[in-house]
């Protein structure tokens, strides 16, 4: 467990120095715009800070108490039940938007907008197919019946208006 | 003194014309179905559930449904957490997974009850006559004090404004479960933040790293709904990977009801005590029902004549932790609409949603919106009138809810999820937020650093620095200005000695250490 909590806590730090370096504009003589203000970096600055000493005494006394012998997961599997679930999320929220970008003269897309709903049928489907194990036929079922019920529900009922899909805008699909 | 009685009673009775108007009454019938619901499937606790259903409330409350405004939106929201409040224990008892962190603790006597002694419907029908009355309880408190500390609050100035938000942070940390210095560094990480984009006084950029996307700042929802949603979602999918259920059908008999309630007479002093305890300890900030879950569970076994029955099954081991929990489930809500400081990650979010709604939580809600308020006061009784009878009813159908399989219901608490972070600003960066604070969420979790505070500070943030910037103007910089106010400097001096307990105790610890070990240093060389 110890290295895990020194390594928390040294992620922490990095962030608050981040955080620190970017509002160092606390201390320039102008800032603040009304007398006795402190300026708009002063309160990051300070948090920042705060955050890194906590940070470094807890990394401090991970290094010097005794620590769980035991690691932070109880075994691989454990490991594999949680990515089961987090790489196809993250997969999940980059089909809906793709993947791309922009620069002055051209737009570079490595993954193309799948939008919401064709995202969700992969996602819900490719989940029942590979966790569940169910048969093709459910699958279609469900791919399709989520999406559909979440089109009605929110598109029509509240009048949401979730991604859509490259399809959708070269007028092939309604989503 | 029988003026003001008479006052609340006639506000009362206008929040119960409010709350009892049809839309408002169906929102929070379908809220509390909701709550259950969430509150049954453990990968979806309930701030999570609030927040991913905050923004179908934008239209609630703009009138998108026939008759419906704000107050059918808190309505709806804050009805939800009661549906959680109860819903989380049902797994606990019959399938001995805690739907809900607040119902960890009757793993340790609902679940031994229900399966060693074979008294399932007893033990749901226990938890729930005392959830009801810890509510109820709770409930006729909130009803009267409210409105004294919102009028005391109204004359608060910037200085006590800004000592009562070092107050709350203070409590966080003198008072958390987890190390101090961890919730020191994730109140802090909440508070910078919260600072991230525009400043509010200056409006000036910061934080922002020369990205326009986060000038209008890390947005509270989609953080929320990462740590609290996603953050679940991956934990109990670790859990599910390594455990297995237990399942014990039940049916809730009129004879279970009626032997619960013969059981509560019983323990009428303690459960009644516990929802008063429950419901102080609910009003202090990050301390909502989980903390109180446990502290009633130790109440009720430090005062109880049979402590050797207790984790086999004894009944003040569900309806000691369930009363104060569900007393400090409602007032973790007073803080909120009275002072505009969130007892709880649930009412943090039900606080986000003020915001959105276009409302100032605080004390002028009171002067501005008394239907506001007075609505949903009386939304709490009949809220939590709803879910004790839907409980009774529906037990079957919602355990029935954990036969979803898991290929099924995980995928779709994170699409959900996805869908509540996008819809409330139509921003994707809003869904890559969910994911990364989702992820952030289960690591913080495992390493046990607290995520109340960084929730808690992420949203008074932007309070807290406009109150401390304006109070140091006032001072024309002078820090002494917080001194000037008696009633400041007794919260900033509470602040101080709270944020000291957890170092008094480390030194005691210590100093106990060294005595042992002298003692024994001294018994080896005799």
């Amino acid at each position: 467990m110890r290295p895990y909590q020194v390594a928390t806590a040294a992620a922490i730090v990095l962030i608050a120095a981040v955080a620190m370096s970017d509002s160092l504009a606390a201390f320039s003589p102008s800032a603040g715009t009304a007398p006795g203000d402190v300026g708009a970096r002063w309160y990051p600055f300070w948090a920042a800070a705060i955050m890194a000493v906590a940070a470094v005494i807890v990394g401090y006394r991970a290094l010097t108490t005794p620590q769980p012998a035991e690691g932070v997961f109880e075994g691989r599997q454990s490991v594999f039940a949680v990515l089961k679930i987090a790489l196809p999320m993250v997969l999940f929220a980059t089909l809906i938007g793709g993947v791309g970008w922009k620069t002055t003269d051209f737009t570079y897309t490595v993954i193309p907008p799948l939008g919401f709903y064709i995202a969700t049928a992969l996602y819900m489907g490719g989940f029942a197919w590979w966790l569940g194990r169910y048969k093709i036929w459910w699958v279609a079922a469900i791919a399709g019946a989520f999406p559909l019920v979440i089109f009605l529900a929110f598109e029509i009922g509240f009048r949401v208006s979730l991604p859509k899909s490259i399809f959708y805008d070269s007028g092939l699909l309604p989503f | 003194m029988l003026g003001e009685i008479g006052t609340t009673l006639g506000n009362l009775a206008g929040g119960f014309g409010t709350a009892l108007h049809p839309i408002n009454l169906a929102m929070l019938f379908i809220a509390v179905v909701l709550g259950l619901v969430i509150g049954v499937l453990p990968g979806l606790g309930g701030t999570s559930g609030v927040a991913i259903l905050l923004p179908v409330t934008v239209f609630i409350a703009h009138g998108s449904l026939p008759g419906s405004d704000a107050t059918t939106a808190i309505i709806f929201l804050a009805g939800i957490y009661w549906g959680a409040l109860f819903g989380g224990v049902i797994t606990s008892i019959l399938f001995n997974i805690p739907g809900e962190p607040w119902a960890v603790v009757l793993l340790f006597d609902g679940f031994p009850l229900a399966k060693r002694l074979g008294r399932p419907g007893l033990a749901l029908a226990s938890s729930f006559v005392s959830s009801f009355l810890g509510a109820l309880t709770a409930t006729i408190l909130f009803t009267f004090f409210a409105l004294p500390i919102a009028l005391r609050a109204l004359e608060f100035g910037p200085a006590e404004l800004f000592a009562v938000f070092v107050l709350s942070f203070a409590t966080l940390i003198g008072l958390g479960a987890e190390a101090p210095m961890k919730s020191v560094a994730m109140l802090a990480l909440g508070l910078l933040l919260a600072a991230v984009g525009f400043d509010t006084i200056t409006g000036e950029q910061r934080l922002n790293f020369g990205q326009v996307s986060l000038l209008s700042g890390i947005g509270f929802v989609p953080v929320t709904i990462g740590l609290f949603g996603i953050g679940e979602i991956l934990a109990s999918a670790e859990e599910q990977g390594i455990g297995y259920v237990e399942n014990i059908s039940a049916r809730l008999g009129l004879s279970d009801v009626f032997a619960a309630l013969g059981e509560l007479r019983k323990r009428l002093r303690l459960v009644l005590s516990n929802s008063i305890i429950g419901f102080f300890f609910g009003v202090l900030p990050g301390h909502g029902a989980t903390a109180a879950s446990f502290l009633g569970y130790g109440l009720a076994r430090q005062y109880s004549k049979n402590k050797e029955n207790f984790g086999k099954g004894e009944i003040s081991g569900i309806m000691g932790p369930q009363s104060a929990a569900d007393a400090a489930g409602v007032a973790s809500l007073v803080p909120m609409i009275t002072l505009g400081i969130p007892g709880s990650p649930t009412s943090a979010v039900i606080m986000a949603g003020l915001f959105v709604w276009g409302l100032q939580p605080g004390p002028v809600l009171f002067i501005n919106h008394p239907d506001f308020v007075w609505g949903l006061i009386a939304s709490i009784y009949l809220g939590h009138l709803l879910t004790f009878i839907i409980c009774l009813l529906a037990v079957p159908l919602l355990a029935m809810i954990m036969r979803v399989p898991y290929a099924i219901i995980t995928p779709f608490i994170v699409v959900i999820s996805i869908i509540g972070s996008y819809s409330l600003n139509n921003s994707m960066l809003d869904v890559f937020i969910t994911v990364v604070f989702g992820i952030i969420g289960y690591w913080l979790r495992k390493m046990k650093y607290p995520l109340a505070p960084l929730v808690v500070a992420l949203v008074l943030g932007d309070s807290t620095e406009r109150e401390l910037r304006k109070a140091l103007i006032a001072g024309h910089g002078s820090p002494l200005y917080f001194f000037n106010s008696a009633l400041s400097t007794v919260l900033i001096l509470a602040a101080v000695v709270l944020v000291l307990i957890p170092l008094t105790r480390t030194l005691r610890a210590r100093r106990r250490a060294a005595t042992v070990v002298a003692a024994s240093a001294d018994d080896a060389a005799r």
